[in-house]
């Protein structure tokens, strides 16, 4: 099993991703394709353009990721491919491919949720997870806390009720003319300046549920621009980020608390957040919890992760057929 | 001795055929719509057991790549595209228009006629052709045009006519009055395909390319490049 070769696919939202994996951990290929300056002009990704993108970009991908890994086709004993949550036109071109090859090959097929995926860019970064353990997965789409016993085992504890935290950072980048994609530049602005005497709100902080609702920070910060057009630029963000990162770090110490877990594992896009990981490492120091956080490259979606969680369902011999169905939601 | 897989996914017919030389077309004409992508793969799989071949034994895949439903479009374009990339089949690309136009019965076909295919409520994609010595050929680029654009561009010269299946509304009565070809196959199929792939590929190289036809933005409905606030 140390020794398998896995393919996997990511075309979950505008990233193209390939990866080849062997055994659990070892990433010989990740290569990913932003589409990022494809849709700057719309502000925001436009679904159709990243479905075409997609298909335009994801043979030739697939031949570098190969290339990069030193393996062939025929090298290869599964294929992976996220078919859930996302843009289901851009889903559906990975797993158009991702059945094609497994059906060309004779190989296993494996569908992955990209959303199960995400803690798993932790196990390529640190090895096995103990269980039980609590994850945030904090993905563009999705802000999520996950209560996870064991592999394949895992329930939804906590959920954004509206905008995800990335969502809400990336309106707010908008909102300061920051292009996309704004989380970063959100996130280094806010690093290089103290919040001042400005204060957001904290949503839902109060509440005993482990939800969350960022529609409301972001809002408020529409609201403040308006408000206060002098504001400077750097203490306004770094109060933003401040509130954002207060809510996921609080809320995500009081799942562990009520789940009775002293791990924690982050990932997601936003977990690319040097404020966010900062923040974390702190509190759970305090808390006397362990935390699991991958690499930035490893934040943002890949296929890598999908690889990573598909050779684990390879290893448990649990594998899809050919007519795999990509889906637009979490929950079929 | 050809062996070659047709695949039309444009439209909300899952259209697939398999033939070995000269041997019988087997084939599959499947109004399945959401399911396309649940049975493509099987389909194909079943179509290839019939005929006694394996994948790795087609010569070449010949796949409409539009102008139709765009996801159906890019999950035929992605089928071929896979099979080219680890089997190292030939692939042929085929418009729609041109299996319209192939559709038309050559006995009857006039000097010049149009084919449509319905796009939106108010739009429909166009190709214009002439037919020499009852074969068809393409005069122009096809052309996506609003359907007063359209009304004018055809005026009463013939049509053959397609409506896309999931167009709201139903048929229009002002394309309905069109004058209507002669046709000797009803509807573009996967045997039509098969026909005018196959003579393609016969050609020889430069194939067609197997590059998706959309025409119409990626931004459309309701995305536009942001505007400023007064």
């Amino acid at each position: 099993m140390n020794d398998m070769l896995g393919l996997a696919y990511d075309t979950t939202f505008d990233d193209t991703s390939v990866a080849v994996l062997r055994g659990t951990r070892e990433i010989l290929a990740n290569a990913t394709l932003s589409q990022y300056a494809d849709h700057e002009e719309f502000g925001g990704v436009v679904p159709e353009r990243a479905s075409r993108k997609h298909l335009e970009v994801i043979h030739p991908l697939t031949a570098k990721a190969l290339a990069t890994a030193g393996v062939g086709f025929g090298d290869l004993d599964y294929v992976a491919v996220s078919n859930k949550p996302g843009l289901l036109g851009a889903i559906l071109v990975g797993v158009t491919v991702a059945k094609t090859t497994a059906y060309l090959l004779g190989k296993p097929l494996i569908g992955i949720n990209h959303i199960e995926a995400h803690p798993y860019a932790n196990v390529l970064t640190h090895g096995p997870l103990p269980f039980p353990i609590v994850h945030l997965v904090a993905a563009g789409g999705h802000t999520l806390l996950i209560r996870q016993d064991d592999h394949f085992q895992w329930q939804v504890i906590g959920r954004s009720i509206d905008d995800a935290a990335g969502e809400c950072v990336d309106k707010v980048a908008k909102l300061f003319g920051h292009a996309m994609p704004g989380g970063p530049a959100v996130d280094a602005t806010a690093l290089a300046h103290p919040p001042g005497d400005y204060d957001f709100p904290r949503p839902l902080l109060r509440e005993p549920n482990l939800n969350f609702s960022f529609s409301g920070l972001k809002t408020a910060l529409r609201y403040f621009r308006r408000d206060h057009p002098a504001a400077p630029e750097g203490p306004v963000l770094s109060a933003f980020m401040e509130a954002v990162v207060d809510v996921l770090v609080r809320k995500t110490l009081r799942a562990a608390e009520q789940c009775g877990v002293g791990q924690i594992s982050v990932s997601g896009g936003l977990a690319a957040s040097r404020r966010l990981r900062g923040a974390f490492e702190a509190a759970c120091a305090e808390a006397g919890i362990a935390l699991y956080y991958p690499p930035p490259a490893l934040c943002t979606d890949n296929a890598a992760m999908v690889a990573c969680l598909a050779a684990h369902r390879y290893a448990a011999g649990s594998f899809d057929d050919l007519t795999l169905e990509g889906y637009a939601n979490l929950v079929e | 001795m050809t062996r070659a897989l047709a695949i039309d996914t444009t439209s909300d017919v899952l259209s697939l055929g398999v033939r070995h030389g000269d041997g019988p077309l087997h084939q599959v004409h499947d109004r399945c719509g959401a399911a396309m992508n649940r049975r493509l793969l099987t389909t194909i799989d079943a179509l290839l057991h019939q005929a006694g071949l394996t994948p790795a034994e087609l010569d070449v895949v010949l796949v409409a790549r539009g102008p139709g439903s765009f996801t159906g479009t890019r999950m035929g374009l992605a089928v071929a595209r896979s099979f080219a990339q680890i089997a190292g089949t030939a692939l042929v690309g085929v418009d729609t228009l041109a299996l319209l136009a192939a559709a038309v019965d050559p006995a009857q076909a006039p000097a010049r006629g149009h084919a449509l295919l319905r796009c939106t409520r108010r739009e429909v994609y166009l190709a214009t052709y002439a037919w020499e010595q009852g074969a068809p050929r393409r005069e122009g680029e096809i052309a996506l045009l609003p359907l007063p654009e359209l009304l004018a561009a055809v005026g009463t010269e013939p049509v053959v006519l397609r409506e896309h299946d999931g167009v709201h509304g139903g048929p229009d009565p002002r394309l309905e009055a069109l004058r209507p070809m002669a046709l000797r196959h009803a509807a573009p199929d996967a045997a039509l395909l098969m026909e005018v792939g196959l003579a393609l590929f016969a050609r020889g190289e430069p194939l067609p390319e197997a590059a998706p036809i959309y025409l119409k933005s990626a931004a459309f409905r309701t995305w536009q490049p942001r505007r400023e606030a007064p």
